[in-house]
């Protein structure tokens, strides 16, 4: 397989509703913002792998077809990854294998949603309308007519593990609402930066259990794209490219009731574990700088800890109340403010934790700057009680051995990335 | 501008089946202010199918609901494990599954409380949604379990079946209460 290379992030900012602006307009504002990044031209991308998840939200089935139009990639390779709240990731996933199999040489990956023109009527806001569009993905003969709603989706397994394990406590978990909303004061795209108290979180009013307010993530809008690149032309457009050197992706029973064990979340050690194979992580503890994970629930992210081993299984609240996964601690945990920070646009989260995964490694992360940043993990969920996992490593070039690449940057001459017929 | 409101309001009721009054409400500034032409301008719309749904190969479970309040699993006809919910094909042998009989008695495996629902649960908050271990049954079933106390609700407890009064060939038909020795 070639090495895959990240060459362009661009990001648009996340929030509760961009009212100026149709999923396509958002769509061509990150895919400038990465093509300026990576500083090439929209020709030269190879073909574009979209992140989509819901039509109810776009009010439109097919909506990558309109954006493959609307930014000018007619008539290029495209197509739409729909896996849930796991799209974005999983669109990346679909991007690696395009260039890791030799077939392009620059594949753009777009995530894009537009979650709140849903409206309900009745109670004059989204939400009820937004849950109501998420809930099709349910099972419509046995699951969707039960109530089961996206934080539902979650908490079945969570309060499995609690039965369990006695954790995490609804305290670790408000720590990890404090620390994310935290970390987005860093992030100038985040829709939600906040310094909350534990006691906020804990007394904010129950949505599901045992999910306060500030423990769920809320919907966003917004669009990220990233710029995937060969090694030959990663390493002519940028002398500092990230490069995702492992991939994973797993889908569990959908039907979680037929999981043999419902207390893990089990796709994310599926992924993990093939995507520290294929990069050669053995002790993710140690070897990992950082992670962006998939804390759409504050809970999410402590069963992740122990998902990824970082911990074992039970053990996932002491690392945050040890500070670990603090940006102060050693592995610091979704230094861009998460889902829960940075906001949940859902088929762009996977491609914006991607991204900002690459900017850490690249040195390029700002205030959220984790140092030393040379190996970071992103986790992107979705589907019914946590059903899918993808999960890529992201690292730096001088820790591909042998290979690092010194001196002036290579003036781009990268002819077109259409493969050759 | 929109010329005539009230002819406005009379299409936008009929087109996304909400009041007038509420469909007024959410377009205050559309109908009374005076927006400029590069305002953002939203519109009331609905996407919404009608289904003749076929159940298919697992018809008969909601038929021995509806018309027996019997609760029925798919066995299989090599391995024995019994599938709740049923399917006629087992999808680790790949052989078909029958049909079985199952008991009303029940055991709750993993829940939550639900104090926030999509708009087809209004004034229906808070409820428990449980996967439930049925006796009888291998896997485990999503399914409510009402109770007057929603706090109660914990793993392990112990429950029975409850039919509705008026069935109508779906999973509503049917749901768990505690059982008698949880009270």
């Amino acid at each position: 397989m070639n090495k895959v290379g990240i060459v362009g992030v661009g990001t648009t900012s996340f929030k509760a509703r961009w009212l100026e602006k149709t999923y396509y307009e958002l769509a061509y504002d990150a895919a400038k913002l990465a093509l300026e990044d990576a500083g090439i031209d929209k020709k030269e991308v190879g073909g574009v792998v979209y992140g989509i998840y819901n039509e109810f939200f776009e009010r439109q089935f097919m909506p990558d077809v309109y954006i493959h139009n609307y930014i000018g990639m007619g008539l290029k390779p495209s197509v739409r990854v729909a896996t849930g709240g796991a799209t974005g990731g999983a669109a990346v996933f679909v991007g690696w294998t395009w260039i890791a199999s030799g077939l392009y040489d620059i594949v753009m990956v777009l995530g894009v949603e537009k979650a709140t023109d849903n409206y309900n009527y009745t109670v004059g806001h989204s939400t009820p309308e937004t849950l109501k569009a998420i809930l099709f993905s349910g099972d419509m003969t046995f699951e969707n007519p039960m109530g089961l709603t996206a934080a539902a989706s979650y908490a079945l397994p969570l309060i499995a593990h609690i039965n369990k394990y006695g954790t995490p406590t609804e305290k670790q978990m408000a720590m990890v609402s404090v620390k994310n909303h935290k970390n987005a004061m860093n992030n100038p795209i985040a829709q939600s930066p906040k310094l909350l108290t534990v006691d906020d979180v804990l007394n904010s009013k129950m949505i599901t259990y045992p999910f306060k307010f500030y423990d769920n993530c809320l919907y966003s809008e917004g669009a990220s794209a990233i710029i995937l690149a060969s090694e030959k032309v990663a390493k002519a457009l940028s002398d500092n490219p990230a490069w995702i050197t492992g991939v994973g992706l797993s889908l569990d029973k959908a039907f979680a009731g037929e999981r043999d064990d419902i207390t893990i979340f089990t796709s994310s050690l599926y992924a993990g574990r093939d995507a520290y194979k294929m990069s050669g992580i053995k002790n993710p503890r140690k070897e990992l700088d950082f992670a962006e994970l998939h804390d759409a629930f504050t809970g999410a992210e402590i069963l992740s800890y122990e998902a990824f081993n970082f911990c074992k299984p039970g053990d996932g609240g002491k690392l945050i109340e040890d500070g670990v996964v603090e940006m102060t601690g050693d592995l610091p945990v979704s230094p861009s403010g998460g889902l829960i920070g940075c906001g949940h646009a859902v088929g762009a989260t996977g491609v914006m934790q991607t991204g900002e995964a690459a900017l850490q490694v690249q040195g390029r992360a700002e205030k959220r700057q984790v140092k030393n940043a040379r190996v970071g993990l992103v986790q992107s969920i979705g589907g019914p009680a946590t059903a899918w996992t993808a999960a890529m490593i992201v690292e730096r070039q001088d820790k591909i051995k042998g290979k690092g690449v010194k001196g002036a940057r290579v003036k781009a001459k990268v002819k077109s990335a259409r493969r050759k017929r | 501008m929109i010329q005539d409101k009230a002819q406005w309001l009379e299409e936008a009721s009929k087109k996304i089946k909400v009041p007038k009054e509420l469909i007024e409400k959410a377009f205050k500034d559309e109908l009374d202010g005076n927006p400029s032409l590069d305002a953002p301008l939203e519109i009331p719309d609905i996407m919404d199918i009608t289904y003749k749904y076929t159940y298919g190969g697992i018809s008969r479970f909601f038929r021995e609901i509806r018309d027996n309040k019997q609760l029925y699993g798919t066995k299989c006809t090599q391995c024995g494990k019994v599938w709740l919910p049923p399917r006629i094909n087992c999808n680790e042998c790949y052989t078909p599954t029958q049909w079985v009989k199952l008991g009303g008695t029940a055991e709750i495996a993993t829940y939550t409380i639900v104090y926030y629902g999509t708009s087809v649960f209004f004034g229906k908050t808070p409820y428990v949604c449980a996967f439930v271990k049925v006796a009888g049954a291998d896997t485990l079933i999503m399914q409510n379990v009402f109770m007057e106390d929603v706090k109660k609700a914990r793993v392990g407890m112990k429950l029975t079946i409850q039919f509705k009064e008026h069935r109508n060939g779906d999973m509503g038909d049917f749901w768990f209460v505690p059982a008698q020795e949880e009270l």
